[in-house]
């Protein structure tokens, strides 16, 4: 089965028109659960430094939280795509991607359902401050690929619009 | 938990009932502090999109241009074509999200439905949806023409309307395609693409177009240029510009040798060959006429190697030739990443006939590093001969350690447990056997 074609947002009884902002925080640890942890007030309490940067203890441990602002013309949007109801959800919500397609008629109409918005990403590092280049943990992945990528594909995939005038 | 704590009860009576009570406390007393909510069934993932992409804007499966397997893109009427580039650390470097929500929940607790829960997710990835030139998905189709005729295709290749070469591109890619080709402004877009990299002519009101690698290639260097022309990445830059430009060290410490001839020549010394300056030194301070002479051959010579090596240096990095490289390493990266094999071949084999580009002095450049590699290659498989001398004494060393080793481990095999067992203590203070027999 090819995975379905899916619409960004649109309108949904569950999701409200404008998705609150949230701010995602990569830890630098891996926990084993989806979903909810309310309430977070009593675990999570990042304080902001003069210096943009913000630390918080988590489970007893210091962690150094640097904001990574989204490259200009990027908004985050954290969704789940919602299926078609006929169709085998589990597989595509991996990404997986399956090419025996039976039906080569209409293609599948998903939804991604949009949960939140958000601005920035906040690195955090274990005792020290993720640093922007490459850093202890391999983390240079989400630097690299939210500042560097996206000004080279810029540059690669530039091309003049139809109509004449350049992009 | 309540099970660790009724451990602790004294008796098994008491244990029993406290066990009991304490369960249901510690069921009720958890439940009203923290409970851990349930899994969510289809965690959401984390995404980065363009602003630019409109509500009309769709995520569809093409096929990848490079590795012809279906991908998914995010495709506007508007925006363009997107292709999705997953971020995730390597698996030995424990990262998940956690997602705050920016509304903090005392403040609005009745607004319930709207809030948003801060969640916890295990995996990390993250998704940028950055901009890909159509071009790169519609060259598949155009390329394919080819395939089916034989190797000698250029001119077999026929002229198609774009609408044929967009019907074949379809029928490759399967995937969504056909619906996206159902868009009025995205089809133009890749019919564009299509013209811009073809030949075409005029066949009744009807344009018709054929694939023309020489403008492919045009094109593609114009990106390879816009790419280099901003600096590449660290990383890139590093491995495939600094690093391939670098002449080998030793190749910087040989150069000035044959410089140094002249300067000798001067001294009329019959010099066997002198490879450092301090042999030099030497063998000129013989004639003792002429010491003076020597030291300022010898400054001369050092000021000669100095010049040298900053000769060498400029060599390594013409401004022109670490252009040009950037530039080829440039392009090597868009044919790596969206280009298929067969068509990347013949665009690199092109690569050096293109008039747009004169890679004339990288390959000069190139030519004469490869020769300066070859012979510090030469000068260090020396020392590697020699440092096999060294090998064979050490492994002789080995050999015999491990002889004595041996004959060490038969030695104890035959000891006495009693010997064995004294041999952990500290004898210092005992008296040795010898000591009985000695004379009083």
């Amino acid at each position: 089965m090819s995975p379905p074609i899916l619409t960004l947002g649109g309108p949904s009884p569950s999701s409200p028109s404008t998705p609150p902002k949230a701010t995602p925080h990569l830890l630098p640890c891996r926990v084993h659960h989806n979903g909810s942890i309310e309430p977070i007030q009593p675990f999570w309490q990042p304080e902001k430094q003069p210096d943009g940067t913000s630390t918080s203890y988590f489970r007893g441990r210091k962690l150094h939280g640097t904001p990574l602002p989204l490259p200009s013309g990027y908004r985050g949007v954290v969704a789940a795509a919602i299926l078609p109801p006929s169709k085998d959800a589990a597989e595509v919500q991996e990404g997986v991607i399956d090419l025996e397609d039976p039906n080569c008629g209409k293609p599948a109409q998903g939804r991604l359902d949009v949960q939140a918005e958000f601005d920035e990403v906040v690195m955090w590092g274990h005792e020290v401050a993720v640093t922007t280049d490459g850093g202890p943990a391999g983390d240079g992945g989400y630097v690299r690929g939210m500042e560097e990528w996206v000004a080279l594909a810029g540059e690669i995939h530039s091309y003049p619009n139809p109509d004449g005038s350049g992009k | 938990m309540a099970r660790t704590r009724s451990t602790k009860g004294p008796t098994a009576k008491e244990k029993a009932d406290a066990k009991a009570e304490k369960a249901k406390t510690a069921a009720t007393s958890s439940s009203s502090t923290y409970t851990l909510a349930p899994e969510t069934e289809n965690p959401p993932l984390f995404f980065i999109l363009p602003k630019a992409a409109t509500p009309e804007a769709r995520i569809v499966t093409l096929q990848n241009p490079r590795y012809a397997k279906p991908s998914r893109y995010l495709v506007c009427p508007e925006a363009g074509f997107f292709e999705f580039n997953k971020i995730s650390p390597p698996k030995n470097v424990p990262r998940s999200w956690l997602l705050e929500s920016n509304v903090r929940i005392e403040g609005d607790a009745n607004e319930g439905d709207a809030r948003l829960e801060s969640q916890i997710f295990d995996s990390p990835d993250l998704f940028i949806a950055t901009p890909i030139d159509p071009l790169f998905l519609v060259l598949t189709a155009l390329a394919a023409t080819k395939s089916s005729g034989d190797t000698k295709a250029s001119q077999k290749r026929m002229f198609l309307a774009s609408d044929d070469h967009l019907d074949t591109l379809s029928e490759l890619s399967g995937g969504h395609l056909s619906e996206v080709l159902t868009w009025p402004a995205s089809r133009a877009l890749l019919e564009a693409r299509i013209a811009a990299v073809s030949d075409s002519v005029e066949a009744g009101d009807e344009q018709m177009y054929r694939l023309s690698e020489t403008k492919l290639l045009d094109e593609i260097v114009a990106k390879a240029r816009r790419m280099s022309d901003k600096g590449l990445p660290r990383s890139l830059e590093e491995k495939f510009v600094t690093k391939e430009l670098e002449a080998p060290i030793l190749g910087i410490r040989s150069q000035p040798a044959p410089a140094k001839a002249p300067v000798k020549e001067d001294s009329d010394s019959p010099q066997p060959e002198a490879v450092d300056s301090q042999s030099t030194v030497s063998s000129v301070a013989t004639p003792s006429s002429s010491l003076s002479e020597a030291s300022t051959a010898a400054t001369s010579v050092s000021g000669d190697t100095a010049g040298n090596e900053t000769v060498e240096n400029a060599m390594t990095a013409p401004e022109e030739v670490l252009r040009l490289q950037r530039l080829r390493t440039a392009f090597n990266f868009i044919c790596a990443s969206y280009v298929a094999p067969g068509l990347a071949n013949t665009l690199k084999r092109m690569l050096p006939t293109t008039e747009t580009v004169d890679f004339k002095p990288l390959d000069e450049y190139m030519a004469k590093l490869a020769k300066l590699r070859q012979e510090a290659a030469a000068v260090r498989t020396g020392d590697y001969s020699r440092k096999r001398g060294c090998e064979e004494e050490a492994d002789e060393r080995a050999e015999k350690r491990r002889k004595q080793e041996a004959e060490d481990k038969i030695k104890k095999a035959n000891q006495s447990r009693g010997v064995k067992s004294l041999a952990k203590v500290s004898t210092a203070g005992m008296k040795k056997m010898s000591d009985f027999f000695k004379k009083k």
